[in-house]
């Protein structure tokens, strides 16, 4: 519809406010990370919008090396929380995308597993504070406390119905003809799946990927609980980012909050197009 | 492959092309399919039924960590009801809950609204749509915890978000946001409303598109002003997106914690103590997880409860 | 006054030009037909009558007032669109009254209307069902109620029975005309069918890729086509058109249709226009006026098909750029070679080059 100039204009300033709202908390994590001392722990009258000095002392400090006397060393550096954080995700992500990709297959195809979708829809309703006990004591049982593989195995079940929910969508919007024929060919079901299927399935299975991934990185409360020391993940570690002359050290907080930000904004703005899908569990696509 | 074999598949893919999800006429359709879903129902089996028999025996009883028994042996500190009868009676839990209420009834309708309006701006083509659109889509892509850290630089007394307001009203603001009940519960909504409008807004956005557009054209060429076909048309056409996303979000906004609990703690005091944040209290600091349970089951039922109660009244709405 | 004025309208849609130009007056009251296959522009022209486009040049003027600036929802049109617009999460009677209620009119007011339109259009019984139920048919109906019961003096219907069932085509046809001599309303209508146009309407306005190939009764356009696209698009077959040469003989001037071996002969009034013609021209006739007739004096052609629905037989003779189609009751058999001329009165002459017909001094 053509739309009256007064209406462009009045969208426009309405779009470059929610623009700005939108940017600044993040601009200014930006802007944080890359500030001496002197500035980012600044207060009032002295704050400054941009880094005056611009420096990477903040990075390199979560890294070890401390170029301001200070702040005392930290007695961990951020690289083994960084470490956690993928390794977990990632193989969260794998067993999520694993065991979602295989039932909603099985689902879609065959009708198996009927109580699934229900099943999972339920395991997001509840909060998850409501079993981490008993997955405490899981956990600790198996020796699987403060571990990646640990915390790795509870994300793959945390993020299971968002694999599920979103391969089975695909698999639904996938026409069967080209399976049907491979199986009049003589092809077995289980090849079918494997050397048909999932090849034509590699751009919904990267998108669904990534989005469980982010899901998993994102992570706070579960990590909370299950780590304590030696594989403590990215916001968890944040914690400890404090010093007994500064108190908390925003310039490094900045810093790894930047790093552990860009992967899942990068992923997210490339999966756009099936982040409605993901969200509404397939209820709604775009 | 021999004849015989070509056959029978043959068979079985005619005989499937008929079947979707409604029911398996093949064998080795239905040995596949359950293998498939196996390990997912193992996942499901695993996170749900042990938890879910462990907490109902710890509830009745007084076990903690601290006890020196190992949870099995919990028999031995059998209260029988008294977790529950001390839960009805927990000021604290059901200001928790109270308060979780609160957040949820303003940050939800003020990320909808907001949603919406945002949705209606991006409705039509205009240049630059696709950057804008990828831009505002950000804040929800930021990990809640990080965004708790930055929030929470923001509102510090001597901060940016001061700083602003200082310069607006022209004269000094140091407020301690953090530091005052009803501010650091505000201070906790904006950052929510901050962070998940983005998501009503790509929801809403996507059942605004899905208005037919035929239908819109036919309303304004019997005269219906830009209001009145969004109230006789836009709005009635979405109301099934409109739920989902209502749905969603009052869901997760009812689990609250990442963002909350890195900017307040639950404070000060326990003015910012959601639910989720009270019961993560009472487990590591309390300890009295028999009690937990207590809370944990209680609220499984009633979410359950509330749960059975929507689908029925959307499989009546959807047979209407 | 709800005449409408077409003045030099132009409509681009990027490089793409819809439509090229277009003059057209149509008059109060008229039924006027838009007549051309997909992509003519018709739907194009009246979505710029409705206020749906804007026009890239060119006035559209309703009566004497210039319609530049009024915006679609303030022309007082009605519009019905080719899959009916229904309202689906309405009832027939919400939709019914839509157009009233938008007005403000009273409550008991727009009840009276609704009633009164429900029962025209034998809606009475389905008032309260929701519309996202109901058949084609039924919808048909109800968008044209939707639309009628604003009263407007300009009713404009894009191909309205294109998704009607064939039976039910034929009734609704009569319906509309009905409508639009009860109310006197100006209606436009487009549709790719001729067989349509030539029933329902007072004019036709024939369009082809975006160009006005000739506006007239059905008559007209029928009997004199102006130029060979409309010759081939009016009738069920289109006119035959064979390509040949004036050339003089002794009993005057003929047409000389070279391969086919034969020459014609043309009405006097014609051949004094063909005089100084010289060029490569088509020669025209109509199917339905294409007789068997004597050895030697005609076309001799095999019959190569013969096809036979209902009431109509219609013979293909020839093949390829000397086909010809007739219309005739008698018995003949596949392989047969026959003669068969159209009858002198009947035949028309066109350009080869530039297609347009070359009338009768």
């Amino acid at each position: 519809m053509k739309r009256s100039v007064p209406f462009e204009t009045f969208r426009y300033v309405a779009i470059l406010a929610a623009l700005a709202v939108t940017l600044v908390p993040i601009l200014w994590m930006v802007s944080m990370a890359f500030k001496p001392i002197a500035e980012w722990s600044a207060t009032g009258a002295d704050l400054t919008w941009w880094p005056k000095q611009p420096t990477l002392d903040n990075f390199r400090f979560i890294f070890g090396e401390s170029t301001s006397n200070l702040i005392v060393a930290l007695d961990r550096t951020a690289a083994k929380p960084i470490a956690s954080s993928l390794l977990s995700a990632i193989f969260g992500t794998a067993i999520a995308m694993g065991a979602g990709t295989a039932a909603a297959y099985g689902l879609s195809r065959f009708g198996s597993g009927q109580n699934l979708p229900l099943a999972l829809i339920q395991l997001r309703l509840f909060p998850p504070m409501a079993v981490m006990i008993p997955v405490m004591i899981m956990w600790s049982f198996l020796n699987f406390m403060d571990s990646w593989w640990g915390l790795a195995l509870i994300y793959g079940i945390v993020t299971l119905p968002f694999a599920f929910w979103l391969m089975k969508t695909f698999f639904d919007d996938m026409p069967r003809e080209i399976e049907e024929a491979a199986l009049v060919e003589g092809c077995s079901r289980l090849r079918v799946f494997t050397r048909i299927t999932l090849p034509m399935m590699r751009a919904p299975l990267a998108s669904a990927a990534l989005f469980v991934f982010i899901l998993n990185w994102s992570d706070y409360l579960i990590a909370l609980l299950l780590t304590t020391r030696e594989w403590v993940t990215i916001p968890v570690y944040m914690a400890s980012l404090s010093s007994s002359m500064t108190g908390q050290l925003y310039g490094a907080k900045a810093a790894l909050g930047l790093i552990a930000a860009v992967p899942p904004v990068v992923m997210g703005i490339a999966i756009q197009r099936h982040l409605v899908r993901g969200l509404t569990f397939g209820a709604l696509k775009q | 492959m021999n004849a015989t074999a070509i056959m029978k598949h043959r068979d079985a893919a005619v005989s499937d092309g008929e079947n979707t999800a409604a029911g398996v006429t093949d064998a080795e359709a239905a040995r596949l399919g359950f293998r498939l879903t196996l390990p997912a129902q193992i996942l499901v089996l695993f996170i749900s039924a042990f938890p879910l028999l462990m907490q109902l025996y710890i509830s009745l009883t007084d076990w903690s960590p601290l006890s020196g028994i190992g949870w099995w042996s919990a028999w031995e500190l059998w209260n029988n009801f008294a977790n529950y009868t001390d839960l009805a009676a927990d000021g604290r839990f059901w200001s928790a809950l109270g308060r979780t209420a609160i957040v949820m009834l303003v940050c939800v309708p003020a990320e909808f609204l907001l949603g919406l309006a945002l949705a209606t701006l991006f409705m039509d083509e205009f240049p630059g749509k696709r950057f804008f659109y990828s831009v505002m889509l950000m804040p929800m892509m930021v990990v809640p915890a990080v965004a708790g850290y930055m929030f929470f630089m923001l509102f510090q007394s001597g901060g940016p978000v001061n700083d602003l307001l200082s310069s607006l009203t022209g004269f000094p603001v140091t407020v301690a946001w953090l530091s005052d009940p009803t501010l650091a519960l505000v201070a906790v909504m904006i950052a929510d409303i901050w962070q998940w409008t983005p998501l009503m807004f790509l929801i809403l956005l996507a059942g605004l598109v899905g208005v037919p557009e035929d239908q819109i054209k036919a309303a304004t060429l019997l005269g219906a002003n830009a209001w009145q076909r969004f109230t006789t048309i836009v709005l009635p056409k979405m109301k099934t997106i409109i739920v989902i996303a209502l749905a969603i979000r009052v869901i997760e906004n009812f689990k609250i914690f990442d963002t909350l609990y890195i900017m307040t703690g639950g404070g000060p005091g326990v003015a910012t103590e959601t639910i989720s944040v009270y019961i993560y209290k009472v487990t590591t600091q309390d300890l009295i997880w028999g009690y937990v349970a207590a809370i944990a089951l209680a609220i499984l039922v009633v979410l359950s409860v509330v749960a059975v109660l929507a689908m029925k009244r959307m499989a009546q709405g959807r047979e209407a | 006054m709800s005449s409408i004025h077409l003045q030099n309208l132009v409509k681009k849609f990027g490089e793409f030009t819809a439509l090229k130009t277009m003059d057209l007056v149509i008059e109060d009251g008229e039924f006027m037909a838009l007549l051309g296959p997909s992509g003519c522009g018709k739907s194009t022209t009246m979505n710029m009558i409705a206020g749906i486009e804007e026009p890239t040049s060119g006035r559209i003027l309703f009566g004497d007032r210039d319609m530049a600036g009024v915006p679609m929802g303030g022309r007082g049109v009605g519009f019905v669109f080719q899959n009916y617009a229904i309202f689906t999460h309405m009832t027939v009677r919400q939709n019914l009254a839509y157009g009233l209620r938008m007005r403000g009119l009273a409550k008991s007011e727009i009840e009276r209307k609704v009633s009164a339109i429900a029962e025209l259009l034998q809606l009475s019984p389905l008032l309260d069902r929701k519309a996202d139920r109901l058949s084609v048919n039924i919808l048909q109906r109800v968008a044209i109620g939707r639309s009628a019961i604003m009263e407007p003096a300009i009713f404009l219907l894009d191909e309205p029975l294109s998704n009607v069932d064939a039976a039910f085509r034929a009734v609704m046809r009569t319906e509309l005309k009905h409508l639009q001599r009860q109310f006197r309303q100006t209606m436009v209508y487009v549709t790719h069918d001729q067989l349509e146009a030539m029933t329902m309407a007072d004019r036709i306005a024939v369009m082809d890729h975006g160009v006005l190939q000739q506006v007239g009764t059905p008559l007209e356009v029928y009997n004199h086509p102006a130029n060979v696209f409309v010759a081939r698009f009016i009738g069920a077959p289109g006119m035959n058109l064979l390509k040949g040469r004036p050339a003089e003989r002794d009993r005057g001037l003929v047409i000389d249709l070279g391969r086919l071996g034969a020459t014609q002969p043309l009405p006097p009034a014609l051949a004094a226009s063909l005089r100084n013609h010289g060029r490569e021209v088509l020669y025209g006739f109509r199917p339905e006026q294409t007789l068997l007739s004597a050895e030697g004096r005609g076309l001799r052609m095999p019959v190569d098909f013969v096809e036979r629905i209902g009431a109509r037989t219609i013979v293909h003779l020839g093949r390829d750029e000397t086909a010809v189609k007739a219309v005739f009751e008698n018995d003949v058999k596949l392989g047969e070679a026959v003669t068969v001329s159209p009858a002198e009165a009947s035949v028309r002459i066109f350009d080869a080059a530039t297609g347009t017909a070359i009338r009768a001094e």
